[in-house]
């Protein structure tokens, strides 16, 4: 090290003659030229693409012409899009809240629990880690009639009729997203839990002797405290639930989108509308739609649930 | 205001004891520091007072009832805690309203007791902030706000100026010393600051290993440590022990030189000498009480007094000399403890001596 320095103020190099603030500027540029090299070419060239072509008739056997807004007004007067768009809300507004609700709970008294506290975690970070396809099917085989399926055959034994579930439109649509929760828990007990250990237990003994019963100190004290996790968590889980695709792809391979297309989501519709149909400029305007709605919803939860 | 009186505590963890069978009696209105090492069960006999945790045997009482089995809410106890435990969520105001939760009075009155105890603490201006915009020392007074506002029969700290720099624990112990000369109200202080112990007490528990080896005064813990222990750990610097063997009413010391003593009974000849650094100032030798000679190794100059180390023999000894008379070192220096000043302790058993 020293030598080459040492040649470099002999020749009087271009480096040597740098100011310490030069040099480290050149040092953190260098450093980030990779990454920003990686994001533009592979993030961020693709989705200036993507706006382009939903703004042109692509179909990969004929060259891409512009049509103007054409495609959106396409999109626009398609019912299947208001029905997977529908749709597509239904997965965020009933799975955030639900996934929300029971992680917390659950997280809540696992904090609680010292006795096997470890491998019950665990237990419930393993779906977390299982491929969506192969717990699709899984979840798949429970929703069969009886003898195969399990939930039958547990309300068979109660005297409960046979439900449909995945072949109905009104059950369908909650019975993929079972599985799309469950598997999701892991994750968010995990970060409800690390969230819950970072409260000072110095603040519930203060509530203590101040008087607070548990609903109190945990109305009073533990949510708004843990509001920071549970920002992170509304907005990661909103984005999940908006861009599901794996459960509902796998869990009726054989008509992906269920009966009547009662559990399409908009990936679902864009990756049929690319892969299927080799619309691309469609299925490129559907993505752009798709990345408006995402980018408002979180600006909004962020909004909404920033610290005033 | 009530008193406090414990008796036969014991904590144990599992197998472990902690705490093992204290007894103390607290007066009304007393302010008693309990001092000790850290793991020395100080703050668990606390968290067993405030309720928080469970008392394994013996018994707490507050005001003559039985408080064993009560919950911290129904003991009628306000605690202040060392990382403050004011929530970052809510302002001044309704963290030390918060003190109040279970109060029936209406909301004015609410209020007006709140604006009262800020006025009190001088946080009248702060009241609509958040803590995260205060200063250590102003989150630690809305702390004792939210103690104080329910006019609790005590008050517990739990080493509430550990987390202040050193300038503000000065003014807050004076804060907290003035509060308690207004308010009366029994109290009682964890610290292992032997400095806020003797400042701040009426009474001063020191504890080790979960016992109770001296109550009493300050005066009284500094003037006659029942053991070694106490002895070093009241007062700063600690006392310096010179190791001596008794000789025909004399004490031939370690370092060199003896030391007519008065009469004691120790286990053994061997005993330790003990002299306050206050007490061991350069001077020429005198007919009576102690000297050690050595060389001057450290310097500390403090401005009220100059603390000179000098090395005798093996050992460093620590005397003071005025504030504007610093030796050099490297000088050979005298130091001289007039033979009232001296302390005797066994040293097997680390006693102090009784002078018969």
């Amino acid at each position: 090290m020293s030598v080459i320095a040492h040649q470099q103020v002999a020749a009087g190099g271009l480096w040597s003659r740098m100011s310490l603030g030069q040099k480290q500027r050149i040092w953190a540029w260098g450093f980030l030229a990779v990454p920003l090299l990686f994001y533009v070419v592979i993030r961020f060239w693709p989705t200036f693409q993507a706006f382009y072509l939903s703004v042109t008739d692509w179909t990969i056997t004929r060259p891409a012409a512009f049509v103007g807004l054409e495609n959106y007004k396409r999109l626009l007067a398609d019912a299947l899009f208001w029905q997977v768009f529908r749709n597509t809300f239904l997965y965020l507004i009933l799975g955030t809240p639900i996934s929300l609700l029971i992680s917390f709970t659950v997280a809540y008294y696992l904090d609680r629990v010292r006795f096997m506290h470890s491998f019950i975690r665990a237990l419930y970070f393993l779906p977390f880690l299982t491929t969506a396809a192969a717990m699709a099917w899984v979840w798949r085989w429970f929703y069969q009639p009886v003898p195969i399926g399990v939930i039958n055959d547990i309300l068979a034994s109660f005297g409960i009729p046979q439900q449909p579930f995945l072949r109905s439109t009104t059950q369908a649509l909650p019975a993929v997203l079972a599985p799309a929760v469950w598997a999701g828990l892991g994750f968010q007990i995990i970060i409800f839990l690390a969230g819950l250990r970072a409260i000072p237990v110095t603040y519930y003994e203060a509530a203590r002797i101040d008087g607070l019963s548990e609903g109190a100190i945990l109305r009073r004290i533990t949510i708004p405290l843990l509001k920071p996790t549970l920002v992170f968590l509304v907005v990661f889980s909103s984005i999940g639930f908006l861009r599901i695709f794996d459960q509902v792809y796998n869990i009726n391979t054989n008509d992906p989108g269920g009966p009547l297309n009662s559990t399409k989501p908009l990936v679902l519709m864009i990756y049929q509308t690319a892969f299927s149909s080799y619309e691309m400029g469609y299925a490129a305007a559907q993505t752009v739609v798709l990345f408006v709605i995402l980018l408002v919803i979180s600006l909004v939860q962020l909004r909404i649930m920033r610290d005033r | 205001m009530a008193t406090i009186e414990i008796d036969r505590l014991v904590k144990r963890y599992g197998q472990t004891a902690v705490v093992h069978g204290i007894d103390l009696a607290i007066q009304d209105g007393e302010f008693v520091v309990l001092v000790g090492p850290s793991g020395c069960g100080k703050s668990t006999t606390l968290r067993m007072i405030a309720g928080l945790e469970e008392i394994s045997d013996g018994q707490i009482k507050i005001d003559g009832r039985v408080v064993n089995d009560l919950q911290p809410k129904d003991r009628n106890i306000a605690m202040v805690f060392q990382n403050y435990a004011i929530y970052p969520h809510m302002t001044v105001a309704d963290n030390i309203a918060f003190g109040l939760y279970r109060s029936k009075l209406a909301k004015s009155e609410k209020r007006a007791r709140v604006e009262q105890v800020a006025q009190t603490l001088g946080l009248s201006h702060l009241l609509e902030r958040r803590p995260s915009a205060l200063s250590g020392g102003q989150r630690q007074r809305v702390a004792i706000g939210r103690a104080m506002v329910r006019d609790p029969a005590a008050f517990l700290f739990d080493e509430p100026l550990s987390n202040l720099d050193a300038q503000l624990r000065t003014q807050m112990r004076i804060e907290i010393k003035r509060l308690h000369h207004r308010l009366g109200t029994t109290s009682v202080f964890v610290t292992h600051d032997q400095v806020e112990a003797m400042t701040m007490a009426d009474r001063i528990v020191v504890m080790r290993d979960g016992r109770i080896l001296q109550v009493g005064s300050p005066l009284e813990l500094y003037e006659k440590p029942v053991d070694v222990f106490t002895a070093r750990f009241i007062g700063s610097p600690t006392m310096n022990l010179i190791p001596a063997s008794l000789k025909e009413g004399r004490a031939d010391l370690s370092i060199g030189g003896s030391v007519k003593v008065p009469s004691l009974s120790p286990s053994t000849p061997d005993i330790l000498v003990g002299i306050r650094p206050q007490d061991f100032t350069p001077a020429e030798a005198g007919s009576s009480g102690m000297s050690a000679s050595g060389t001057v190794v450290v310097v500390e100059t403090l401005g009220s007094e100059t603390l000179v180390h000098i090395e005798s023999g093996d050992q460093t000894i620590v005397g003071s000399a005025p504030g504007r008379e610093v030796p050099k070192i490297g000088e050979q220096l005298t130091l001289h403890a007039p033979a009232e000043r001296l302390y005797y302790f066994d040293r097997t058993t680390e006693r102090t001596l009784a002078v018969q």
